[in-house]
């Protein structure tokens, strides 16, 4: 890791925009915060353990904080792995609690369906997390105000916004490991897709379809910039995703107050090249993706690396040099 | 169903309006259902009724359509289901007006842009897209759900305004909503496949779709009814099984409801209302 890395488009855009007070989380050197890669085999390891340890190692100061937990919540098949593990959640929303939170919600404005409760009933969250509906906003149905992109790379000028993640003081992107039929893989960034509202925009969200997806991501990272990171890459989907894939354990957790650097990483993981991500390339450049600007914790890549299955259009996102075994 | 009427009242918030929980801001489409549960349902009040349209009222936009809420300035689909109340109960909203600015709405897919954009491109059109359907956000593509509404609201508009472009669009819509079909026969929110990959139907929107299709014959439907009950015998979901049984009853059969889960917000309640009417005979989106 280099001190000197030059100062990204989106530390620009945020600095420009005043849009730290967004969702700021009071950490003081974001530049040295590495990728965690934490090994965790099953949803039945201590989560709890882990999330204490991501929160500690990642020195983040939640004390009297507003946190939001976005975990990627889409559609249910009891035959494959949609959604984000109901226990990750959970997890992380005590941990947050005992590291000293003010308020913790968990928050998702799926994009298909309407009935946000009943998706999260059959996902399990109402049988895994205790008085789920009293900690849960449903994004989609929340009061919004209107936010101005400054310096949009999509054809958006503005974007309605729900008012539980403006008031928020961190925002946890909380997505699932899976491939993305149209954009290549879908992480803590394009998670962020949640957060716009479908009862202004409608389910799906298809205004960010036609004014470019990949664009839009970066326009929605570049609005919550000081996102925390945290990927369940236990259990993830590779092949059609982010729907209609099939599971691919791999039995990490990756973390980090970075959302390229972790999405970035992640894609190694999955040996998909970020550098050929549209939207990682959009939010961060060329160069900000590459492996030696980002400081690793824990497992290395390489001891962890599970080579996804892409559907044959995807194919020319595979990382060259990733061979063909798992 | 008392309980649910009961319990919309309880809900209205103070502006006229209702939220989609139990507490919030009031938004057009929670107030348009809870209005039309009202009209349907055992308990009434005629002062939260008059309330509720002097909101309705108030929000109609120059451009004749509403936004979803106050603070969005862009008038959307919700549009129809202002168009969707009983005209004798909306004298004070300009019907025409809006009833104009629906018909001004199409799928941006649909168009000569975007059609002649794939031609140039060698990519084949997908052949439901020539049919215009609504979106949910102008500018944006057709999908079943507004689409669905929108007929419905049409067909309403039309028996007292003979007009023939209403009736062009209203038939552009049927064949729309029978294109987009997904393989299983029932309807998801309009996208049956993607990148080579099909996609199964949901419960919510087949029971929509079958409510907005109650003019289809057996033979257009195919096994959309059957499978409608399936749906309707497995799904837990109050919106789910209010919309099956809606969709259901409008083509003869009728429909069983198991047990719903309980977390309900104020458009599955009044959704609730509105099907026990439909069971009494009293469908209020069809007559």
């Amino acid at each position: 890791m280099s001190s000197s890395r030059p100062v990204t488009r989106r530390q620009w855009v945020a600095g420009a925009a005043g849009t730290a007070a967004l969702a700021g989380c009071g950490r003081s050197s974001r530049e040295l915060d590495p990728v965690s890669i934490l090994r965790v085999g099953t949803y039945s390891e201590d989560l709890y353990a882990l999330m204490q340890r991501i929160i500690s190692e990642h020195r983040l100061d939640i004390r009297g904080k507003r946190v939001v937990l976005k975990p990627n919540l889409v559609e249910f098949d009891s035959n494959t792995v949609i959604n984000t593990h109901p226990k990750m959640v959970h997890a992380a929303l005590e941990a947050f609690r005992a590291a000293g939170a003010a308020d913790v919600r968990i928050a998702e404005g799926p994009g298909h369906r309407r009935e946000t409760l009943d998706l999260a009933d059959s996902a399990g969250y109402f049988s895994t997390i205790p008085k789920f509906e009293s900690v849960f906003t449903d994004l989609n149905l929340d009061e919004v105000t209107k936010v101005n992109l400054v310096r949009p790379q999509s054809k958006l000028n503005s974007l309605y916004l729900p008012q539980t993640i403006l008031g928020c003081d961190l925002l946890v992107s909380m997505p699932k490991m899976k491939t993305h039929h149209w954009v290549g893989a879908t992480l803590s960034m394009k998670n962020l897709f949640g957060l716009v509202p479908g009862g202004v925009y409608g389910w799906p969200k298809n205004m960010l379809h036609w004014a470019g997806i990949d664009e839009c991501i970066a326009d929605l990272h570049s609005l919550f910039p000081k996102t925390f990171a945290i990927v369940d890459g236990i259990v993830g989907m590779e092949g059609n995703g982010p729907i209609q894939g099939t599971p691919r354990p791999v039995g990490v957790v990756v973390a980090g107050a970075d959302p390229v650097a972790v999405d970035a990483t992640c894609c190694r993981i999955m040996q998909i090249d970020p550098q050929r991500v549209g939207y990682l390339r959009l939010a961060a450049g060329q160069d900000q993706v590459r492996e030696k600007w980002i400081p690793q914790a824990g497992e290395k890549i390489a001891s962890v690396a599970t080579r996804f299955a892409l559907l044959a259009e995807l194919e020319s996102f595979r990382l060259s040099g990733s061979g063909s075994g798992s | 169903m008392v309980s649910y009427s009961q319990e919309l009242l309880d809900r209205q918030n103070n502006d006229g309006g209702w939220s989609y929980r139990t507490v919030g801001g009031s938004w057009t489409e929670p107030t348009c259902y809870a209005l039309l549960a009202l009209a349907a349902g055992e308990v009434s009040s005629s002062d939260a009724v008059q309330r509720a349209l002097q909101w309705l009222a108030s929000r109609q936009r120059p451009d004749g359509g509403w936004a979803p809420r106050d603070g969005v300035d862009e008038s959307t689909w919700v549009t129809a289901l202002v168009l969707l109340l009983p005209p004798e109960q909306v004298l004070s909203i300009d019907r025409n007006r809006a009833s104009r600015w629906l018909l001004a709405q199409t799928g941006r897919e649909s168009g000569v842009v975007h059609r002649l954009r794939l031609l140039l491109l060698g990519l084949g059109a997908d052949p439901s897209q020539r049919f215009d359907g609504w979106p949910w956000y102008p500018g944006t593509a057709a999908w079943v759900v507004p689409t669905a509404l929108t007929l419905l609201a049409l067909e309403r508009f039309d028996r007292s305004e003979k007009d023939t472009l209403v009736q062009k669009r209203i038939g552009d819509g049927r064949s729309f909503l029978l294109a987009r079909r997904c393989r299983d026969g029932g309807w998801n929110h309009g996208s049956t496949h993607a990148l080579g990959y099909d996609s199964d139907s949901y419960p919510e929107t087949t029971g929509l779709a079958l409510l907005a299709l109650h003019n289809a014959t057996p033979a257009e439907l195919g096994v959309a009814l059957a499978l409608g009950e399936r749906h309707l015998r497995e799904s837990k979901s109050l919106e789910a099984a209010s919309w099956l049984t809606l969709g259901l009853l409008v083509h003869g059969r009728t429909p069983s409801v198991g047990a719903v889960i309980p977390h309900q917000g104020t458009v599955p309640l009044a959704l609730g209302v509105l099907a026990e009417a439909a069971r009494q005979g009293k469908n209020l989106f069809v007559q």
